[in-house]
């Protein structure tokens, strides 16, 4: 990302606050909770997380695609662990920290490189992915405050992936 | 009601509950809808199905005989669709819905109280009937019948009351007593204000003799034929037949209950013969006896009334306590909450206990106290996981009742072998097996075990028919097996009726196992007539769906002349094992210790290679393929010399093989636990794995299926 692009967006982005009195009252907003994994920002709706966990040992599963970490073990019950690094570009992911995601009743853990933080966003300003840059487990992009651009993640795209 | 029945009349009681439960809410959203679908009609069908099924079991008449009529309503509805059912009769539908509901609830009510049932079902039922006939033909309301609907509304309410009191009823019964030698009372009751009662009570005597011989009843009041004062007497006490054979009796109930204007109609000797038929009969004749003498006298009823409650009440089982359901159902995601916690529980226990800054101190009380808190959390352990566990022995007791009445009922000679009725299974399992173990040990009696004792002596068989009901675990499914040894399957019968039915092409080649998978199609019933019991067609329906419900499978197999076995195979959702803990590299993985044979410490030199490279191992006259786990999962880190390993030797089936592993950690009993469903697409099962358990560590270890494992590997 060159330097000009960042200032270009944060210029977008006070735009957008100038406005914001009256939009915010018009639009929803609801909360994501951004993280890195493969040096992307990635948004995903805070209700769909479930917990942050780190250290949990993961157990392996014989047989299965690389981007399946394993299982582990959440106070009785059995998650799926899946490796999103690996399913993007192909490589381990490095950390431990995992983020527990639910969605329509199938929970699913996914490693992340770390966690960040809480933002408010308005869902009506989260635009759609342009076609030729499609990536895989990203539903949409919106352009937060600090200039950044966070990827919104699919979480029920990861359910549904084979 | 004795003590063994007390657990079947909880298990009735809740389950008929449940039932309705299911049924009030199904109504209440049609009613909205103003239609039924169709999956609707067929919950309705089966609900009625099963009511009337278990009504029957624990002789409950009346319930039994309304869900019968409700049955054969959704019978039709199902056949000619909810558009046969004109718009003006659908709220008329709803209405008698509902008040049937009702009506089961009260009987229910009335059974938890120890309350006599109400005998008095007919305005219901001939609601229902007319009902029937107006579906049937198409729906021109008539008018008459409609209009009173309203009126009849209340009648059900009214017909309970007199349930209420339950020494009324004995009493109203016994004024009259019965002649000598006609022990068996009918007593009559006529709409009220319906007028003419004792010419109508000639035509009850007329259709009563065409049925049997004239000799054979006596009635009073006499002479209603001139007399039309005998009016009055009907009106007050009824109209009253006797008979010296029950058989008759009942052949008249038809015959009553086909002719006009009957409001009601009681048998006389019942109340005490639900309860004891062998005390009822001489109880009832010596209260009769002094009646013979003077028919009809208005004063005799006073008399008899103080005599007749006590011969009844002497007849009526000794006084129970209230009976209330000692069951109460739990939410299962409450009970999964519950074994999750005790989990954390058991390891943070040992986390303290364990802890390392503990090293080297000297703590006398502190290790008191822990081994008493470990005991402690042993044992919540032990009481959260029977929790859930239940032997089938339950369910399985129910089918001996079963077995036993409808021998009496079809006049066939059978018996019930059980088999592994301790066998615990996840409570979920045992209440969706009830209803399809049910269903198949009725279909067995009806159909399997030969109509005539000759056929099976003909056949070499014992004459007395039999029905092994059997249960046991293999590593990862219960399998629960009902066999009969009756005459099979006619493939030729039911693939014609499959043809009539539209289920199967007349063109078509079918195998055998085809064949047999028409019996579990919606509909199909080989029986042409509708039973009590079986040839509706629902049975193996019902059994192929419930238990897909809880993700396990039915097969049948026959063999025409030596009977039929039914298998339900259902997969551990939750189920306790004892299993053998092994290490390949840094995994750890529970093999099912039933499917273990033996385990062997080789060298390289006792592995002999075939040409394609493929390890084999002799063991007892017999050569075994050796599957290397860390090869088959590539799993990096294991074992590969032969020596430092250990060989397994497993069987599951017709399948025996030898697996390598890198170590045996030791036995332990391991809950089940199924994967998480996003594995599902990745087939996991297929390559050999069954599910997981958590061990005392909080690690996860894989359980093999023995037999996939194999499958696999080839």
């Amino acid at each position: 990302m060159t330097q000009e692009d960042v200032l270009f967006q944060t210029d977008q982005a006070s735009e957008a606050d100038d406005q914001s009195p009256e939009a915010a009252n018009a639009a929803k907003t609801e909360k994501y909770l951004l993280f890195l994994s493969d040096g992307l920002l990635f948004g995903v709706p805070a209700e769909a997380v479930v917990e942050i966990i780190t250290g949990h040992t993961v157990t392996r599963l014989p047989l299965v695609p690389d981007y399946v970490r394993g299982i582990i073990n959440l106070r009785g019950q059995i998650i799926p662990i899946v490796d999103i690094h690996q399913l993007l570009s192909h490589q381990d992911c490095a950390s431990n920290c995992m983020m527990i995601l639910q969605e329509n009743d199938s929970e699913v853990g996914i490693l992340v490189d770390q966690v960040q933080k809480m933002v408010d966003i308005d869902t009506s300003a989260l635009l759609p992915v342009p076609p030729r840059s499609s990536r895989e487990l990203v539903c949409g992009m919106y352009s937060l405050e600090d200039g950044q651009t966070m990827l919104a993640f699919d979480c029920a795209r990861l359910l549904e992936h084979t | 009601m004795s003590t063994g029945n007390e657990s079947i009349l909880d298990a009735f009681l809740y389950e008929t509950n449940s039932l309705l439960e299911q049924l009030d809410s199904i109504v209440l959203a049609a009613e909205q809808q103003d239609s039924f679908s169709e999956d609707d009609v067929n919950t309705i069908f089966r609900i009625m199905h099963t009511i009337k099924g278990s009504s029957a079991m624990m002789e409950y008449n009346s319930l039994m005989t309304i869900a019968h009529r409700a049955e054969d309503l959704f019978s039709i509805i199902r056949d000619k669709s909810m558009d046969g059912v004109p718009e003006s009769l659908r709220p008329e539908l709803f209405d008698l819905l509902f008040q049937t509901i009702d009506f089961f609830r009260g009987e229910l009510e009335h059974i938890e109280n120890e309350q006599p049932l109400t005998e008095d079902i007919d305005t219901l039922l001939q609601k229902v009937n007319r009902l029937i006939d107006q579906i049937r033909s198409g729906g021109q309301p008539e008018q008459a019948p409609a209009a009173p609907a309203a009126g009849d509304a209340a009648a059900p309410k009214a017909d309970a009351a007199p349930a209420q009191q339950p020494a009324a009823q004995p009493a109203a019964a016994a004024p009259a007593g019965s002649p000598s030698g006609f022990p068996y009372g009918l007593q009559v009751f006529f709409d009220e204000g319906c007028g003419m009662e004792n010419l109508r009570a000639l035509m009850l005597v007329n259709s009563v003799k065409e049925i049997c011989s004239e000799e054979d009843f006596t009635y009073e009041p006499q002479g209603v034929e001139s007399n039309p004062s005998t009016a009055d007497q009907i009106i007050e006490s009824g109209f009253l037949i006797f008979f010296r054979e029950q058989a008759q009796r009942d052949n008249a109930i038809h015959a009553v209950t086909s002719s006009g204007s009957v409001r009601s109609y009681q048998a006389i000797d019942r109340p005490a013969a639900e309860a004891a038929p062998a005390a009822s009969a001489p109880a009832a004749a010596p209260a009769a006896a002094p009646k013979a003498d003077a028919p009809a006298a208005p004063a005799a009823p006073k008399t008899e009334k103080k005599a007749a409650p006590s011969a009844a009440s002497k007849a009526e089982p000794a006084p129970q306590q209230h009976h209330k359901e000692s069951l109460i159902s739990v939410n299962l995601s409450k009970l999964d909450q519950l074994a999750a916690v005790v989990g954390e529980i058991v390891i943070t226990e040992s986390m303290v206990t364990a802890s390392p800054d503990l090293k080297g101190l000297k703590l006398d009380t502190f290790t008191k106290s822990a081994r008493q808190l470990r005991k402690l959390t042993d044992e919540l352990q032990d009481v959260s996981m029977s929790l859930r566990m239940v032997p089938v022995s339950g369910t399985f007791q129910k089918m001996h009742r079963i077995v036993r009445d409808m021998c009496k009922k079809l006049n066939k000679q059978a018996r019930l072998v059980l088999e592994g009725e301790d066998t615990e299974v996840d409570k979920t399992i045992v209440d969706s097996i009830g209803d399809p173990i049910m269903h198949i040990v009725r279909n067995s009696m009806d159909h399997g075990i030969e109509e005539d004792v000759q056929q099976r002596i003909d056949a070499g068989k014992d004459p007395v028919g039999t029905i092994v009901l059997s249960a046991r675990h293999t590593g990862s499914e219960v399998i629960i097996e009902i066999k009969d040894d009756g005459q099979g399957v006619n493939y030729d019968a039911v693939l014609n009726k499959a043809i009539r039915n539209g289920l199967a092409q007349p063109d078509v080649e079918y195998s055998h196992k085809d064949i047999l998978n028409f019996l579990m199609a919606p509909g199909f019933s080989t029986n042409t007539e509708v039973t009590e019991f079986s040839g509706r067609g629902v049975g193996m329906d019902v059994v192929k769906r419930n238990v897909e419900d809880v993700g396990g499978t039915v097969y049948i197999t026959s063999e025409p002349g030596q009977g039929m076995t039914t298998t339900l195979k259902i997969p551990l959702t939750m189920a306790i094992m004892d299993g053998m803990e092994v290490s390949v590299g840094g995994s750890i993985f529970t093999i099912p210790i039933l499917n273990i044979r033996q385990s062997f410490k080789i060298s390289e030199n006792d592995l002999i290679r075939d040409a394609s490279g493929g390890e084999m191992f002799k063991c007892m006259g017999n050569f075994y393929p050796v599957i290397r786990m860390g090869d088959l999962y590539q799993i990096d880190g294991g074992v590969t010399s032969v020596a430092d390993g250990i060989l397994i030797w497993l069987e599951a089936g017709e399948k025996s093989y030898c697996l390598f592993v890198d170590e045996l950690l030791g036995e332990q009993q391991v809950v089940v636990k199924p994967l998480p469903g996003y594995l599902n697409r990745f087939n996991v099962k297929s390559s050999g794995i069954a599910g997981c358990t958590i061990l005392g560590d909080g690690n996860i270890s894989i359980i093999l299926d023995v037999s996939n494992l194999y499958t696999y590997a080839q």
